[in-house]
């Protein structure tokens, strides 16, 4: 099974990337939205959860996160914004347009897997 | 919303990057970050080894880097990924302290309160022989950190 990463660092792609493959999930990359779309279209039926950061250069993390939230095939997937925007607004706006959980940078590692584990029902399992 | 004068919107962002470096460098790169001092500088010019910089737009203009020297980039970037120092590339560098910038300006707004300021994606410079100079009317906020016996510096052209 997957996740999906979406962040214009590879800095954070690949911190994801690693706490991912420490809990057994292949975790697929993509930079900006656009990327973002086609992964999904081509792995929606095996991603499992999405980090999705807010600021990217193009279209924003929210601006994606409303596209994937109409779309029938994709909207099931639970979204984990992951962003540096700390602002009370911005969390509103993401729950608002669809997001399960929102984690603001900077988090420490543990604290990353144990929401992305929380998101994908392991809490028990370790 | 509440409102604050220009100076005080100062006073609030940088006494907001001053809590939020240490914040950033001890949470994700499991190294302390201790603040030794600040000063004001005649102009916003960076030349050290690696920086990064985000402008400050919407309801203040401005512009925050950070500089610092290559081996200690390199420490914290590497500490990040849980990756050998010597195995990153330029490239890693590059895009590590650009998204350290990015989280230090993303704290910054959050402590000072300030929702009414965006922030652009961040511009990162690596290389020896060059000095970046930016125009401001105002006189430059440089914060000296020092992690791991190493020096890093923020300036803040707000």
């Amino acid at each position: 099974m997957k996740i999906l990463t979406v962040d214009d660092s590879k800095t954070i792609r690949r911190l994801i990337s690693g706490i991912g493959a420490t809990l057994g999930y292949e975790v697929l990359e993509a930079e900006n939205g656009h990327e973002a779309f086609y992964v999904l279209g081509e792995h929606c039926k095996t991603i499992e959860l999405i980090l999705l950061d807010w600021n990217m250069p193009g279209m924003n993390g929210l601006e994606v996160l409303k596209i994937m939230k109409k779309n029938e095939d994709w909207r099931h997937i639970p979204v984990v914004m992951v962003t540096t925007e700390g602002e009370r607004s911005h969390v509103v706006q993401a729950i608002q347009a669809g997001a399960s959980h929102y984690m603001i940078k900077p988090f420490t590692q543990e604290d990353l897997s144990a929401r992305i584990m929380e998101c994908l029902g392991m809490a028990d399992e370790f | 919303m509440l409102k604050y004068t220009e100076t005080e919107i100062r006073r609030r962002l940088i006494e907001g990057l001053r809590f939020t470096v240490p914040e950033v460098i001890e949470t994700m790169a499991y190294c302390e970050a201790q603040f030794i001092g600040q000063d004001t500088n005649i102009n916003f010019a960076l030349s050290s080894e690696i920086a990064a910089m985000i402008r400050l737009y919407g309801g203040l203009d401005g512009m925050i880097a950070i500089t610092s020297e290559e081996l200690l980039v390199r420490t914290i970037v590497s500490r990040i990924l849980g990756a050998v120092p010597e195995d990153l590339t330029s490239s890693d560098l590059l895009d590590g302290i650009a998204e350290l910038i990015n989280m230090v300006c993303g704290g910054m707004k959050t402590k000072a309160q300030i929702n009414h300021i965006h922030l652009s994606p961040p511009l990162a410079i690596i290389g020896n022989d060059y000095t970046a100079v930016w125009k401001t009317d105002q006189p430059p906020v440089v914060m000296t950190f020092q992690v791991d016996n190493h020096v890093l510096k923020i300036h803040a052209g707000l």
